[in-house]
């Protein structure tokens, strides 16, 4: 039996309490039920936000990432006192500001396949609020396997995606994406950036699909998908259908338990970019690089937008974009000694493996890229 | 000429003159990425698998229903249809 609200939560809730679809008794259903939020970034804040507003008795927050300042144009959950902070700590922080009726659990830990099925059997309805692949697929299976509905969403630069994947009543995320994309070929947010405001429109519709969700209400958008493009400000609804050939939820489905979702997508399970290796034989250090200058003739190929030149440059380099640079090799010489760097050493490391995979043998990668040179050689350029 | 409008993710615009919207000749859906690879080649290995096979994390809809739904790559087109690109996208 749904609990009863006390006469400050009907003062707090009355304006929801005069709609008729969610009313005393739709109020009570949000006071017993749960979700859980993977991921307190842009979509994580005003999912979470928006939740714990409206009364979602139990909410649980899954990150195991701290907050930085490059989060804050966007990630309106946390704030510059919080910086340096666990964000699922800085995020309990401002929910129990807005609503200290309701519980807070958080979970400082990566959402894995080890603790993945424990966690999230304790909630009604997942969100996934995540910047990478594998904990997609992870939050996917999870969901397909425990009867849990999905309400999905995904942004990148002007572009934003929205689902409620449910497998008892429709698709799942594999059945649209049976396969991640090949490692490099989709850029995430930290590498090809992310309008402020773009986790704001698509973060509050998934928090008003799980609303629905919990209240019984509405048409979800399950067996739909939301294509929102901020650019043009167009809204276009797609039709989604089981795919029988589905590996977890198809009739012949043959992954019947969680798997390395990193050995699956291939690449890591956070979207943190300040790695930026090829690997120690492969990699040259800023400091090295900067040495390595001093002493003779070499090629350093900048392979970041031309856009992004203006924020930071280097002297003397040759700028040709990732994109561009499998069409546009004949302008490299492969005998001459060559660095390329990007941003923090996630492109340039591709465009490594592409040059060596063309027959070049005297190539390094920038171990960082050109923020670990601001951070190592050249305190006066800015780090982005 | 058949010519439907094709629509291209922010992830994809890059390729193709960084355009959202624009007409495409094409009969098919087939034909329509032969044309757009031909107009773009950088698009080719983004659609495409070495083998020629399109990428699995790539969905096409005609007038809002998936290509798998209809005649996949076969599926006609007329004037006017829309064609959307979507890729997957992991950002959050």
């Amino acid at each position: 039996m749904a609990p009863e609200l006390s006469h400050e939560e009907i003062l707090r809730y009355s304006r929801h309490l005069l709609i008729p679809e969610v009313g005393l008794e739709g109020q009570r259903k949000l006071k017993s039920s749960s979700a859980l939020v993977i991921g307190t970034g842009g979509l994580g804040s005003p999912v979470a936000l928006y939740l714990a507003a409206a009364g979602v008795g139990h909410i649980g927050l899954v990150d195991f990432d701290v907050v930085d300042k490059s989060n804050l144009q966007r990630q309106v959950i946390h704030g510059k006192s919080t910086i340096g902070k666990l964000k699922v700590e800085s995020a309990r922080n401002k929910l129990l500001d807005l609503n200290s009726d309701i519980q807070i659990d958080i979970y400082d830990e990566p959402f894995t396949s080890e603790n993945a099925i424990r966690i999230a059997e304790n909630y009604d309805v997942l969100i996934d609020g995540t910047d990478n692949f594998p904990t997609r697929y992870l939050t996917n299976d999870v969901c397909v396997f425990l009867g849990k509905p999905n309400v999905y969403g995904s942004i990148f630069r002007f572009d934003g995606q929205l689902s409620v994947f449910d497998a008892r009543l429709g698709p799942c995320y594999r059945c649209l994406f049976p396969e991640p994309p090949p490692r490099g070929l989709v850029p995430s947010c930290a590498e090809g950036g992310v309008l402020g405001v773009l986790p704001g429109t698509i973060g509050t519709l998934q928090a008003t699909e799980a609303l629905k969700i919990l209240l019984g209400i509405g048409d979800t958008m399950v067996g739909r998908l939301l294509l929102y493009n901020a650019l043009d400000m167009s809204f276009d609804f797609v039709k989604l259908k089981k795919n029988p050939k589905c590996r977890v939820c198809g009739p012949h489905a043959d992954i019947k338990e969680l798997i390395d979702y990193e050995e699956f997508c291939g690449v890591p399970g956070h979207d943190h970019n300040d790695e930026g290796s090829a690997g120690k034989d492969r990699d040259i250090t800023a400091t090295e690089l900067a040495e390595r200058c001093r002493s003779g003739k070499l090629v350093l190929l900048d392979v970041r937008e031309p856009h992004e030149l203006q924020i930071s440059a280097l002297p003397n380099t040759l700028n040709i974009p990732l994109g561009q640079l499998a069409g546009r090799l004949t302008e490299l010489d492969s005998a001459e000694d060559m660095v390329v760097f990007c941003k923090a050493g996630t492109r340039s490391t591709r465009a490594l493996e592409l040059l060596i995979s063309a027959g070049f043998k005297k190539v390094k990668n920038l171990k960082g890229g050109i923020n670990a040179w601001a951070r190592e050689v050249d305190q006066e350029l800015p780090i982005y | 000429m058949d010519m439907p409008i094709v629509r291209f993710p922010a992830l994809m615009k890059f390729y193709v003159d960084n355009q959202i919207e624009f007409p495409c000749m094409g009969v098919t859906v087939a034909e329509l990425l032969d044309n757009l690879v031909a107009r773009y080649p950088a698009l080719q290995p983004h659609l495409f698998e070495p083998g020629g096979n399109m990428r699995r994390h790539f969905n096409i809809f005609v007038n809002g229903e998936h290509i798998r739904e209809l005649n996949g790559l076969d599926t006609p087109l007329k004037n006017d249809d829309k064609v959307i690109l979507m890729v997957s996208a992991a950002g959050g």
